[in-house]
């Protein structure tokens, strides 16, 4: 559901809430769907942040409204106000934070509360940390609660898409869904003047000696 | 000798603790049944890239600079690919991000272009592009870093060969189009000799790489129209 001040769109959007402890990486993993980047400064959110996300489907365009809402209590703001009408959810947890988990309860209690059978992934976040404290065979609560639960790390981007994609074949019964590439569509000519090259050459120049920030990092795939 | 128990006792343990992990409620569907909330129809997908023959594609990941930060960020992980257009004979840098298949980046390799070392890195590269991923025309400073220090200079090559193929093709463009163009500016220049004439034709002469400073005096510009 988008906000007043967002624009609707005309092809089929879901409200997504987002919820768990704080500085468990929920803004930051919405903030890698959104634009690519890895955020490592913690900055806790302040009631929510309500962000677009498009994916293209083999049934065409969808968009997650994401209520990316604030884990930390003193910054709650309306709290549980915010999962009126939310047709799915994520509950996420830090697997190297064993108290992240032991909270999960509590929020999937308040969760269904207000939104009564939606489909809702539990993800289990920084699995790229060595030094777990929460293993992957200790996480049963989904299964008592029905939930699916997927690891994911927000930072190598390990099962990154599972959860959009669990969630849109749920709300979609459609369990063949998958994502496709979405459209290229052509560059339009640009013309830059010299006095705009010479600019952009010196701005390079400067960028060029700047190290990449996961530099040390060769793995990726 | 080394039996073999014992070597198998000297693999990491992470490794295994890992992999066992990984599988762990992979793909299992382990949630409640609800009702879905629409019906979706299949589409035909199209991926903009069907007049496109791919003449370079690699796995890489790619950044964009953050100017206000004045730091390198990333923009996504997948497969970048030069596409040459099947007529127009116009390429153009296109990368998606791997999983979502979104797109990173997207946009044409011009003359002007340059592609540079990073400094410090061997694995990367950079550039400037006037890139349309959003689908709205944004200036960035692109990144890009590969797997081998061969396929960074492969990327590097396969641009720079671009860029100048399609300096010739646009030389060969401005031959005809240079004439009518020229004469068109001398004849306004002759009525208002305003400024924006001028750096129209600077821009122009610069395309074509002539030797001039980038303010050329209103005699040069005359002349080849005079001639024509």
């Amino acid at each position: 559901m988008a906000l007043p001040n967002q624009q609707t769109v005309d092809y089929p959007n879901f409200k997504l809430v987002i919820v768990g402890d704080g500085g468990t990486g929920k803004t930051t993993f919405v903030k890698r769907h959104l634009t690519g980047e890895f955020e490592k400064k913690y900055e806790p959110t302040i009631g929510v942040e309500v962000h677009p996300l498009d994916f293209f489907t083999n049934c065409g365009k969808i968009r997650f409204y994401c209520w990316d809402t604030a884990g930390q209590e003193k910054f709650g703001g309306l709290r549980d106000g915010y999962y009126i009408h939310g047709q799915c959810a994520i509950i996420m947890f830090d697997v190297t934070a064993r108290m992240t988990y032991k909270n999960v309860p509590t929020w999937h209690r308040d969760l269904c509360r207000v939104c009564e059978n939606i489909p809702i992934v539990l993800c289990g976040n920084k699995v790229d940390v060595k030094n777990r404290q929460v293993k992957a065979k200790q996480v049963t609560f989904h299964r008592k609660k029905n939930l699916q639960y997927y690891e994911i790390s927000a930072k190598s981007n390990y099962n990154f898409e599972k959860p959009f994609l669990y969630l849109a074949r749920k709300l979609a019964g459609d369990a063949n869904l998958h994502f496709v590439e979405s459209p290229a569509l052509a560059p339009p000519e640009v013309h830059l003047d010299l006095a705009a090259q010479q600019l952009h050459e010196a701005e390079l120049a400067q960028a060029a000696i700047q190290p990449l920030p996961d530099d040390d990092d060769d793995a990726f795939e | 000798m080394a039996d073999p128990q014992a070597m198998a006792s000297t693999e990491p343990e992470h490794q295994h603790r890992e992999e066992e992990e990984a599988q762990a409620g992979e793909d299992e569907d382990t949630g409640a049944q609800v009702a879905p909330i629409v019906k979706l129809e299949e589409v035909a997908v199209t991926t903009g890239e069907e007049d496109e023959d791919a003449i370079l594609d690699l796995k890489a990941k790619l950044y964009r600079f953050d100017k206000d930060g004045s730091q390198w960020k990333e923009r996504g992980a997948g497969t970048v690919k030069l596409l040459k257009h099947k007529e127009t004979g116009k390429v153009r840098l296109v990368m998606r991000q791997s999983k979502t298949l979104k797109i990173c980046a997207n946009h044409l390799v011009f003359p002007t272009m340059t592609v540079q070392e990073h400094s410090g890195n061997d694995k990367s590269c950079v550039w400037h592009a006037t890139d349309f991923a959003d689908g709205e025309l944004k200036d960035e400073l692109f990144c890009i870093r590969f797997g081998s220090v061969e396929n960074c200079k492969t990327f590097m090559e396969k641009f720079q060969e671009v860029a100048e193929s399609q300096k010739k093709k646009e030389e060969n463009k401005d031959a005809s189009a240079a004439a009518g163009l020229l004469e068109k500016l001398s004849v306004e220049e002759k009525k208002t000799g305003d400024k924006a004439g001028e750096e129209v034709a600077a821009a122009s002469e610069g395309e074509k790489e002539t030797k001039s400073d980038g303010k050329p005096d209103a005699d040069k510009k005359t002349e080849p129209s005079s001639s024509a």
